[in-house]
């Protein structure tokens, strides 16, 4: 085990339960503050926890966990299902309270949701009464953005995403794929500074997943955003992440953290392409082991 | 860029066929009257009993200018949809911030539902007696009979529409920074406006049936009375030329409103419904 990593570079410990700092060489490329010695994490989440009760008493769902991202980071997060992903997204999104625990952005508390960290979800969750427009404006009319700014800023976003012949048709309209499309051009739109992305491409069929994944992929070359990607495909967390963390099953806690460095071989191939390599191929066997544990453990 | 399927440009819409529809409602209306005709002059029954569909289009041009009852029927028409507006109006201004709040506000519900539900199940006609000591055979009492029949699918349906909002959608609009109020406004009231607007269509036509009950009851105008009276004077030609104006004075209420609806509600299409 210990030869194959080896081989593979893989860096990988333990998740430590004090905030720590990716492989310099992980993230060289992506941010602009690789060099200082200790930044603040963008993303920080502190010793989160969740207990849900329910009438068959409580529910442990989430473990206390620490996680940290650094700002231009894009972190993976893998786990069994059930494990609490999906909570932990919540909760660093603001729209669940953790039952202990604190989430914090550029060291300070973060407070309720809102536009600084705005979220991909699963299932679009598109307003069905707002066309295309409508719902990549949809952060900027509640914030009052001038018109001109506001329009401005959604034809960026329609050009971006590939969406300006369908400006004006409404979500129900366009298939899966395209209505995610309009989800990240909303969540884009306001300019936030960490985007969260719960499960983005898990109700789509893989041919238009295989285009996101590397549209994303792409988007990350020119822009840099810090994201915390959740997702249950172990290939798109090697694919897209500068960091994957691997989630234990029920109660969810952290059980490692691999930096995927960004000078892989395979790192600007298409997913189909690069996923065939043998670096990547042990990323993928490595994390895949890890789950498999936490589901054989359950 | 885009490796989705292509979709049907925005603009085509599915629409209605509008010449096939009108032609078959037509030739279904013209049936009846073409049956009713035929049986009318077969003998079996006395024209007094039933006369024939000319009888009743006399009649009805006979009472559009002709005073019966103290009014014309357009008098009697005009009553009757003045009551009716009134009580359909407070319905729908009371009922629908109620059931919204009820679905919006959970506090709300324990506090009011159980007082809701008690008083939905007295029957409109039940207040008729009541509301004629307290306000005579006038306007208000009408409009009062119109108001309770209307109020509860106002409420009902409100409440279920907000209620049946998917929650991720105000959580997508908190994420990206609106308030509750903007979140009521642009995202759950117009999500929950189908439901909304089927509790107005009930409660229209409840409204209006209740109306025309109350008013064989109660009342000097209005066309259930016209038909009332047109029993005492033994004038069956009367009570159809009264039946046949409430059915199609309903019948337009409930299409010039399912027109608003549509013209209101353009994200949903119509006819070729999909899931969002």
């Amino acid at each position: 085990m210990a030869r194959v990593r080896r081989e593979a570079r893989i860096v990988t410990r333990d998740a430590a339960p004090t905030p720590h700092i990716a492989h310099s060489a992980a993230v060289g490329a992506v941010s602009p503050r690789d060099a200082s010695p200790a930044p603040v994490p963008k993303l920080e989440l502190r010793g989160i926890a969740k207990t849900f009760r329910t009438d068959h008493g409580d529910v442990e769902a989430l473990a206390p966990c620490d996680l940290a991202v650094r700002e231009g980071e894009l972190v993976m997060v893998v786990g069994p299902s059930g494990c609490g992903k999906s909570t932990l997204m919540s909760i660093a999104a603001g729209l669940e309270a953790p039952t202990s625990g604190e989430v914090r952005v550029d060291g300070r508390p973060a407070g309720p949701a809102g536009p600084q960290r705005t979220v991909v979800f699963q299932r679009f969750a598109l307003f069905p009464s707002e066309t295309v427009e409508g719902n990549i404006a949809f952060g900027l009319t509640v914030a009052g953005v001038a018109r001109a700014e506001r329009e401005a800023r959604v034809a960026e976003q329609l050009e971006l995403m590939g969406l300006a012949r369908f400006r004006r048709a409404w979500p129900h309209e366009l298939s899966g794929g395209m209505q995610q499309r309009v989800a990240i051009a909303r969540a884009l739109a306001v300019r936030p500074e960490i985007l969260l992305m719960d499960e983005p491409f898990g109700a789509l069929d893989a041919q238009t997943r295989t285009v996101l994944q590397g549209e994303i992929s792409r988007l990350r070359r020119v822009m840099n955003y810090t994201v915390l990607f959740i997702t249950h495909s172990v290939e798109e967390a090697v694919y897209l992440g500068d960091r994957v963390v691997v989630m234990s099953s029920r109660p969810g806690r952290i059980r490692r953290d691999i930096a995927i460095p960004h000078d892989e071989p395979w790192r600007g191939l298409e997913i189909e392409d690069a996923s065939t390599r043998e670096e990547f191929i042990r990323y993928k066997r490595e994390i895949w082991e890890l789950i498999r544990t936490e589901i054989v453990r359950e | 860029m885009s490796a989705s399927p292509p979709l049907a440009p925005p603009s085509a819409r599915p629409r209605a066929a509008v010449p096939a529809a009108l032609i078959v409602g037509a030739a279904s209306i013209a049936t009846l009257v073409v049956a009713w005709q035929v049986v009318a002059m077969a003998g079996i029954v006395p024209a007094r009993v039933l006369p024939t569909p000319l009888d009743v289009a006399l009649r009805f041009a006979t009472l559009a200018v002709e005073t019966f009852s103290g009014s014309t029927l357009e008098g009697h028409a005009l009553a009757s949809l003045t009551r009716w507006v009134i009580g359909a109006a407070c319905a729908i201004a009371l009922g629908i911030p109620l059931g919204v709040a009820l679905a919006w506000l959970p506090p709300l519900r324990p506090v009011i539902a159980p007082a809701f539900e008690l008083l939905r199940f007295i029957p409109p006609f039940a207040w008729v007696p009541i509301a004629v000591l307290w306000f005579g055979a006038s306007t208000t009492t009408q409009a009062l009979i119109v108001f309770i029949a209307a109020f509860p699918a106002c409420v009902i349906n409100a409440h279920l529409g907000v209620s049946l909002v998917d929650p991720i959608l105000p959580r997508a609009a908190a994420m990206l920074g609106a308030g509750g109020v903007a979140t009521l406004r642009r995202v759950v009231l117009p999500v929950a406006a189908p439901s909304i607007f089927t509790g107005v269509r009930i409660a229209f036509s409840n409204g209006w049936m209740a109306l025309v009950g109350a008013e064989l009851v109660v009342g000097k105008q209005g066309l259930g009375f016209l038909i009332s009276q047109g029993q005492i004077n033994d004038s069956v030609t009367t009570i159809m030329v009264g039946m046949i104006a409430i059915g199609a004075l309903g019948a337009l209420i409930d299409f010039g409103f399912q027109r608003v609806e549509r013209a209101w509600l353009p994200w949903l299409a119509f006819g070729a419904k999909r899931a969002s």
